[in-house]
């Protein structure tokens, strides 16, 4: 996987893919300007995540989907406070 | 999104608070020199920061920014006499100097010495740019002026306005630094749908932003930390082997400068917290090579791009929320995206819909939100710094801020930072 913290992954779903490359991106942050680019990413996690739970009915999915908004919220504010590594833990849980 | 803690240590600026001791560490446009034409001329209220002041200019054309209320019983000091380089209470006549000291008070008998007892909070001044600018915080920590490009050329080369606006100082920045609403809130109907005489219009300008801006609507972000603040770098397809940026800088504590073109006018604002729920916008255009052009000054007069019309005496915009702007439907459904005329106002129409503060616990961002989430992360790291003791270093580096907005054409090869080293420098050719 090619790994630039510099660049923001695009993150138009929440499949694995896309939770694999924001990991990755975690993993490898360390300044002030990856860390915002990483907190952007996450916040699209929690935003495309937080439409498809208005829209889903009740469901195994819905559930698991539930799961990983409220992880990204909480890998959101781990980055905020300067801990990406602790946040690519937290996303790996939904892999 | 932000936690409402982080919401509050943001967006509270009111004496005490952490971003208002953050604010109270830089110098601050408080008012237009103009508002102050003369010596001994009427004194102005000026609201900053939370705080009710009074702002005059003594008979040495010293300028005087004295908290508003008048220590004896409170009555306002707008009402007083400026008079022999001092501001006198029009109710028992105390008077106070630009230093604050009380010189006179003529209803006490002299033996008691009470006027030697009394003072009234005064703020340090300097006019600087064609405005006041005020130091409200502890008197060991004066900063430095920022050496802004705008404030140095000589006065025929820019023009700055100021305006009111009912929301809290932060929505108005990050509406400054978000490059891409400019595509749909400013956008013509046209440019919007990218129509065939639209893209007609716009193939042989040589103005970057006509051309390119809106051909991407989305736009690339890159942020990088300076010395003043952030520059944002925007990234958008233009030919096949080129790429149209445009950088813009977000300067510590609040300026920004929106991308400019060479040979073209620079524009910028500062945003000025006035209390939590309104703010200042202060908005800058110039030429550092020559006096402002007629079509400069035309797009000035007939408000079609970053100044507004504003009540001389309130400085609320005349389009304006009691009035919906001055909108006009049939345009919006005919021209424009908005059929609110001027940037300025659509700006402001937009920024004071989302109500006086933002709940920013509640939003939905996404990569385009780069700009706004390395600013807010920006201030909260400066505020915490200061709230560990940590001086703002910007505060004190006036030569940090000399640098300029711009926009060109790059190479997909080259980065930004490299091709545009040299614009983003300034330069005034021929200051006084």
């Amino acid at each position: 996987m090619d790994v630039n913290p510099a660049h923001i992954v695009t993150v138009t779903d929440f499949s694995s893919e896309t939770l694999q490359s924001m990991i990755a991106h975690l993993e490898f942050s360390t300044a002030f300007e990856h860390l915002v680019y990483r907190e952007a990413e996450l916040d699209a996690i929690w935003t495309i995540t937080g439409f498809y739970l208005r829209a889903a009915p009740d469901s195994d999915q819905r559930r698991q989907v539930n799961h990983l908004h409220d992880g990204a919220h909480q890998a959101h504010d781990l980055v905020a406070d300067g801990r990406p590594r602790e946040a690519a833990a937290i996303l790996r849980r939904f892999l | 999104m932000l936690s409402q803690q982080e919401n509050e240590l943001l967006t509270e600026t009111n004496c005490g608070t952490p971003a208002g001791q953050y604010f109270r560490r830089f110098w601050l446009p408080a008012l237009l020199a103009s508002e102050v034409p003369a010596a001994d001329c009427p004194p102005v209220r000026v609201k900053l920061l939370g705080e009710d002041l009074v702002a005059f200019r003594d008979t040495q054309s010293r300028v005087g920014l004295v908290h508003e209320f008048c220590p004896h019983r409170g009555a306002s000091l707008f009402w007083g006499r400026n008079e022999e380089c001092g501001l006198r209470c029009v109710y028992h006549g105390w008077k106070f100097d630009v230093n604050g000291a009380c010189v006179d008070m003529p209803n006490e008998p002299p033996e008691y010495g009470f006027e030697n007892k009394v003072r009234i909070t005064a703020y340090p001044t300097c006019e600087y740019g064609g405005l006041v600018w005020a130091y409200m915080g502890p008197a060991d920590r004066i900063p430095e002026l920022p050496k802004l490009e705008w404030a140095r050329v000589p006065a025929a080369h820019r023009y700055v306005s100021k305006r009111f606006q009912e929301t809290n100082y932060l929505q108005a920045i990050e509406g400054g630094i978000d490059s891409s609403h400019s595509n749909f809130l400013h956008a013509t109907v046209d440019a919007f749908r990218v129509t065939d005489s639209y893209v007609e219009k716009v193939k042989s300008s040589t103005n970057l932003r006509a051309k390119y801006h809106l051909m991407d609507k989305a736009p690339r972000f890159t942020v990088k930390k300076t010395d003043y603040g952030l520059v944002i770098a925007v990234r958008r397809n233009a030919e096949e082997d080129t790429y149209y940026w445009r950088m813009t800088q977000f300067l510590l504590p609040s300026h920004t400068m929106i991308p400019h073109q060479k040979g073209l006018s620079i524009h910028g604002h500062c945003w000025v917290p006035r209390d939590d729920e309104t703010c200042w916008v202060w908005t800058m255009s110039w030429n550092p090579d020559q006096p402002l052009s007629s079509e400069d000054r035309d797009a000035i007069a007939n408000e079609t791009f970053v100044h507004t019309q504003v009540d001389p005496v309130t400085f609320r915009p005349l389009r304006n929320k009691s009035n919906n702007y001055m909108i006009d439907r049939e345009q919006q459904r005919t021209t424009t995206m908005t059929g609110i005329h001027g940037f300025a106002a659509q700006d402001q129409a937009i920024q004071e819909s989302m109500g006086a503060m933002v709940d920013r616990t509640q939003e939905r961002l996404g990569t385009s939100d780069t700009a706004i989430i390395a600013t807010r992360r920006l201030l909260l790291q400066e505020i915490r710094g200061l709230q560990q003791g940590q001086e703002p270093a910007a505060a004190h580096h006036g030569d940090a801020y000399w640098v300029r907005s711009c926009s060109l054409l790059l190479s997909r090869q080259i980065e930004f930072d490299e091709g545009a080293r040299d614009l983003m420098k300034a330069e005034v050719y021929r200051c006084s």
